[in-house]
C-alpha cells in the first residue's frame, strides 16, 4: 500500500518535472538544434558568416605597468582597453605580447609593444548567423592547452549552463521512459521503438569501429 | 485543435521514445567535449604500436582525397578521411572510425607508410559523433559511407528534436491543471536565456 502511493506520487512529479523542465528548456533546445543545422550545412548561403565577416585594425596607445606575470599583463591591458573575453593563445616576450580575446561572434587578436607603447587590434566580427554558430561551439577549450581550462567567468557560466541542458535533456529521457512504463499497454508498440532507437546508437558507436 | 490531441500525444511519445538514446549521447557527448580534462583521467587515449608498410604505387594523377582514398584502400583501413596535408615529399592524413583514429603518412619518393593509430574509447566517439559532419573541410566531408549515414542521421535528429519540442508545447497547452506552472516555467526559461545571451554579447 505505501510502496503504491509512493510510487504514484513519483510518477506525478515525474511527470509534472517533465513537463516543466521541457518548457523551460525550449529556448536553449531550439538555439543548440537551429545552429547545429547551421554548422552541418554551411552551404546554406542565407546562413553564411565568413564571407562577411568585418576585419578592421586599430592602433592604439597604451602604458603597461613593468614586473607582472604573462597573465596579470594581459588583464591589465585589457581593462585598460575596456574589453573583456576568454583569452588564449598568449604569448609573452620581454618586448612584447600577443593575446586572443573571444567572445561569440567577435574575435580580437592584440600585439602589444612594449617599447613603443602601442596596442594593435585585429577584430573579426561575424555576422548574426556567425554567432548564433559560435554559440554552439563556444566552451573556451584551448587546442594547445587544454589543461588551462575557461578563464573568463561568463565562458564558465556558459560552460556550466551547456552541462546543465544536458543534465535537463537525460532527465528528459528517462522520465519519458517512466512515463511511458505506466501507461505501456496503451502504447504497445514503445518497446520495439525504444530498442530500435538503442540499436541505432549501439551500431553507430561501437558496431561500425568494430567493423 | 482537440481532435488532433491524442496523434500528437501518440507521435511525441513515440518520436520522443525512439530519439531518447540519441539525445542521451548527445548530452553526454556535450559533457565529454566541455570536460576534456577530466575525460583524460577517466578515459585515456590508448596509442597502438605503429605500422610501417610499402605501397609499391601511389596515384598521383588524381585529386588528394582520390589519391587517399586509394591509399587507404590499399592499406585496408576505413574510416572517414578528415583532412588532407600534402607537399613534395609526403601526404598525410587522418582516417577516422568511432573509436579509433590512424594517421597515415605516405612518402612520396620512396612510397614508405608510417600508420600511427590511437583507441580512443567509447566516450570520445560520442563528441566525434557530435562534432560531424561539422563546419570543416566541406569539399571532403561525407568520403565515407559511415559519415554519409551519420550526416542524415544527425539532420533527421535535430528536425524530430524540434518537432518533440513543438508538440510538447501544444500537448502542456491542453493540460489545464499545467498551464499556469508551464508559463513561469517558459518565463523563467526566457529570462535565463536572455541573461546568458546579455552576459556574452555585451
Amino acid at each position: 500500500m505505501k510502496y503504491s502511493v509512493f510510487f504514484k506520487g513519483l510518477a506525478y512529479w515525474n511527470r509534472r518535472l517533465h513537463i516543466h523542465i521541457g518548457l523551460f528548456l525550449l529556448l536553449f533546445i531550439w538555439l543548440f538544434s537551429f545552429s547545429g543545422l547551421l554548422l552541418n550545412h554551411s552551404s546554406w548561403d542565407f546562413a553564411s558568416f565568413w564571407e562577411q565577416r568585418k576585419e578592421t585594425k586599430t592602433v592604439s596607445n597604451i602604458s603597461v605597468p613593468k614586473g607582472l606575470d604573462s597573465l596579470q599583463t594581459v588583464k591589465k591591458i585589457m581593462l585598460n582597453l575596456n574589453i573583456s573575453g576568454e583569452i588564449s593563445n598568449l604569448k609573452m616576450t620581454p618586448d612584447s605580447v600577443d593575446f586572443r580575446v573571444s567572445v561569440p561572434g567577435h574575435i580580437r587578436n592584440l600585439h602589444v609593444d612594449f617599447n613603443k607603447g602601442i596596442c594593435i587590434q585585429n577584430e573579426l566580427r561575424y555576422n548574426f548567423w556567425g554567432k548564433i554558430k559560435t554559440l554552439h561551439t563556444f566552451n573556451a577549450a584551448n587546442r594547445e592547452n587544454p589543461a588551462l581550462g575557461a578563464n573568463w567567468l561568463v565562458s564558465k557560466i556558459w560552460i556550466f549552463s551547456m552541462d546543465a541542458i544536458a543534465i535537463g535533456l537525460i532527465y528528459l529521457c528517462i522520465s519519458s521512459w517512466i512515463m511511458w512504463y505506466n501507461i505501456r499497454k496503451s502504447y504497445r508498440w514503445g518497446t520495439i521503438v525504444l530498442i530500435t532507437g538503442f540499436a541505432v546508437v549501439i551500431y553507430f558507436l561501437f558496431i561500425l569501429g568494430m567493423l | 485543435m482537440n481532435k488532433y490531441f491524442p496523434h500528437i500525444r501518440t507521435l511525441h511519445l513515440y518520436i520522443g521514445l525512439f530519439l531518447s538514446p540519441l539525445i542521451i549521447i548527445f548530452s553526454i557527448s556535450v559533457l565529454v567535449l566541455n570536460h576534456t580534462e577530466f575525460l583524460k583521467q577517466v578515459s585515456p587515449v590508448r596509442v597502438l604500436p605503429d605500422t610501417q608498410t610499402h605501397l609499391d604505387s601511389i596515384p598521383n594523377d588524381t585529386s588528394d582525397l582520390v589519391t587517399a582514398k586509394l591509399i587507404i584502400a590499399k592499406l585496408g583501413i576505413k574510416g572517414e578521411i578528415e583532412h588532407i596535408q600534402r607537399n613534395a615529399d609526403q601526404i598525410s592524413f587522418p582516417v577516422s572510425l568511432p573509436g579509433l583514429r590512424s594517421i597515415v603518412k605516405v612518402d612520396q619518393h620512396t612510397n614508405e607508410v608510417l600508420i600511427t593509430r590511437q583507441n580512443e574509447g567509447s566516450l570520445r566517439v560520442t563528441g566525434y559523433l557530435h562534432k560531424m559532419p561539422g563546419p570543416h573541410n566541406v569539399k571532403i566531408r561525407g568520403n565515407s559511407e559511415l559519415i554519409k549515414n551519420w550526416t542524415i542521421w544527425a539532420d533527421a535528429f535535430v528536425y524530430l528534436l524540434i518537432f518533440l519540442s513543438a508538440s510538447g508545447i501544444f500537448l502542456w497547452y491542453f493540460l489545464k491543471a499545467e498551464r499556469s506552472m508551464g508559463i513561469y516555467a517558459i518565463i523563467l526559461g526566457v529570462i535565463s536565456f536572455a541573461c546568458l545571451l546579455f552576459l556574452l554579447f555585451k
